[in-house]
């Protein structure tokens, strides 16, 4: 109970955080109207008025606007600041302090996950209304599913970048990591969706975390069936909690050969 | 002449300084360089799914079109970044005042300040456009040719687009997001065929944004030389750079000190 208290107050101090500094995303948003505009005119130039791999031109649109939403608007810093933590040695003020660092800094990341959520979430459905119009066949009775798997991939997509940013306990350089993830969550979903990938690598891509981040909530934002959250969304918790733990173990890793000096 | 000569040879000693720096932490250096080259070799996956769904053109180019606007959007962004990679930094440069540093020294102070630091990762960039144009473009010597000619214009265009957005900071206070957007906006319309866009965004990359100069127009002339296109693309990045560098010491003349003392190491 006091644990759920105090990391609760860490996430309400984030979320006033975030609504205070709210000018702040004006920058993030330009950047997604700006992508999210190239993305249109290139499907637009792909699909030239057909469908490809089951997605007609509206449902594509729609389909980057969420991953982009997840992915982009949704994004949290937790990668540099764990280098930043653990190469300027900060890290060692918040050992000693009454909560646990991985939790900590879950909790304040959350906050301003839900509040860019908020507004990149306005901002993805003014852009496809603009652009394509209203999802075909969309109902509103599945929003909640969807919105519930697009958190479930933004914190899979978090634990997976604070493992990797944690891996500067250990390593001099490790953004080459980070590029690496980056690209493979871009290629593996959020920019093509896994459908449009070939069989053998549609199959290998099922197994691994990187779609789950962005193309179940797109995939179940524009095409909605039980069957598909059914198998989607256990595998995504999945992979989140596998995540997590492997976040946990660089933690407990990297803090165990930690070697402070006075100063 | 003896001005430009010293310009010159404030670049190369630059260019020695950094290079030496980054070599002194080689593994790092390889580390970000490799990185950044496979991050953009990620996008010919994309390229090569997307023109296997279609099987014909997308916005009027082939695949080996885009490969070639993609590896000259990559070397330019390289070598402007290796060689001005403060091109980035103006705007802090300015709000903190380090700029006086650069206003004290004997040397032009934009070229100065611009050509200070290096981006290590900026390499792969460099190499990745290289490695893509042997495999795709093999002894096309027309392509390469005009792959080269579309580094040098396209790095000093980037390194213009971003001293010119960097400078509203003179005026505005915080230009960061300006500078920020403009190179958003030049590397998004410099990566993808220039026939997916219509109308005013196309009057932006023949102007303001120009795009079209670094990548665009170069493809044309790699299929179809022309002289007077060529002549056209140099003598409308000449006169781009030009107002760039007006603009920066126009910009300067508003430019107070803070008073801040730092030390550069």
């Amino acid at each position: 109970m006091k644990a759920i208290r105090k990391y609760g107050t860490v996430l309400k101090l984030s979320l006033q955080n975030a609504f205070v500094y709210r000018s702040n995303v004006i920058g993030g948003l330009l950047f997604y109207t700006l992508f999210i505009f190239v993305f249109f005119n290139l499907w637009r130039a792909i699909y030239q008025g057909g469908r490809v791999a089951g997605y007609s031109l509206t449902q594509m649109v729609w389909y980057l606007c969420i991953t982009e939403l997840v992915v982009f608007g949704c994004r949290s810093g937790v990668f540099g600041q764990m280098n930043e933590d653990v190469k300027s040695g900060s890290i060692a003020y918040q050992l000693n302090r009454p909560y646990h660092y991985v939790f900590y800094q879950f909790f304040t990341a959350l906050g301003g996950m839900v509040f860019n959520l908020l507004v990149f979430g306005t901002m993805a459905i003014v852009l496809g209304m603009i652009m394509v119009g209203p999802i075909p066949g969309f109902r509103l009775q599945s929003l909640p599913f969807v919105l519930i798997s697009g958190i479930m991939g933004m914190v899979l997509n978090f634990f997976i970048l604070m493992a990797l940013g944690l891996t500067a306990f250990r390593m001099e350089e490790n953004f080459a990591f980070y590029l690496i993830y980056q690209k493979l969550v871009f290629m593996l979903g959020m920019f093509i969706p896994v459908e449009f990938l070939p069989g053998w690598l549609r199959d290998i891509a099922r197994f691994l975390p990187f779609s789950y981040v962005a193309w179940a909530p797109a995939r179940l934002a524009v095409a909605f069936s039980w069957e598909l959250f059914i198998e989607v969304f256990p595998v995504q918790v999945l992979w989140a909690v596998i995540a997590f733990f492997i976040a946990m173990a660089m933690y407990r890793f990297g803090v165990s050969g930690i070697q402070a000096h006075g100063g | 002449m003896k001005r430009y000569k010293g310009i010159f040879r404030l670049i190369g000693l630059y260019f020695r300084v950094n290079l030496a720096s980054a070599m002194e932490y080689r593994g790092s250096f390889l580390l970000q360089a490799f990185g950044m080259a496979l991050s953009n070799g990620t996008f010919v996956f994309f390229w090569w799914i997307a023109f296997q769904q279609i099987g014909g053109r997308i916005g009027g180019y082939d695949f080996n079109d885009v490969m070639f606007i993609w590896a000259a959007a990559s070397s330019a962004f390289g070598v402007s970044n290796i060689l001005f990679a403060n091109m980035n930094a103006i705007t802090r440069l300015i709000v903190t005042g380090e700029l006086d540093t650069f206003l004290l020294q004997p040397k032009d102070v934009l070229m100065n300040l611009l050509c200070a630091r290096t981006s290590l990762s900026a390499w792969g960039d460099l190499a990745y456009g290289f490695v893509l144009m042997a495999l795709t473009h093999g002894g096309d010597w027309q392509a390469w040719g005009m792959f080269l000619i579309s580094i040098v214009i396209g790095g000093l265009l980037m390194t213009a687009v971003s001293v010119s957005a960097h400078t509203f900071t003179f005026y505005l206070g915080d230009a960061s997001l300006i500078g920020g957007m403009a190179l958003e906006f030049i590397i998004n319309f410099c990566i993808y065929p220039e026939g997916i866009y219509r109308g005013f965004v196309r009057v932006l990359m023949l102007s303001v944004i120009p795009a079209s100069f670094i990548v665009h127009i170069p493809l044309k002339l790699a299929r179809s030389f022309n002289i007077w296109m060529l002549l056209l693309l140099f003598g409308v990045s000449a006169i781009y750079c030009f107002i760039a560098y007006r603009f920066f010491y126009r910009g300067l003349k508003r430019y107070e000190s803070g008073n801040l003392i730092i030390t550069r190491m």
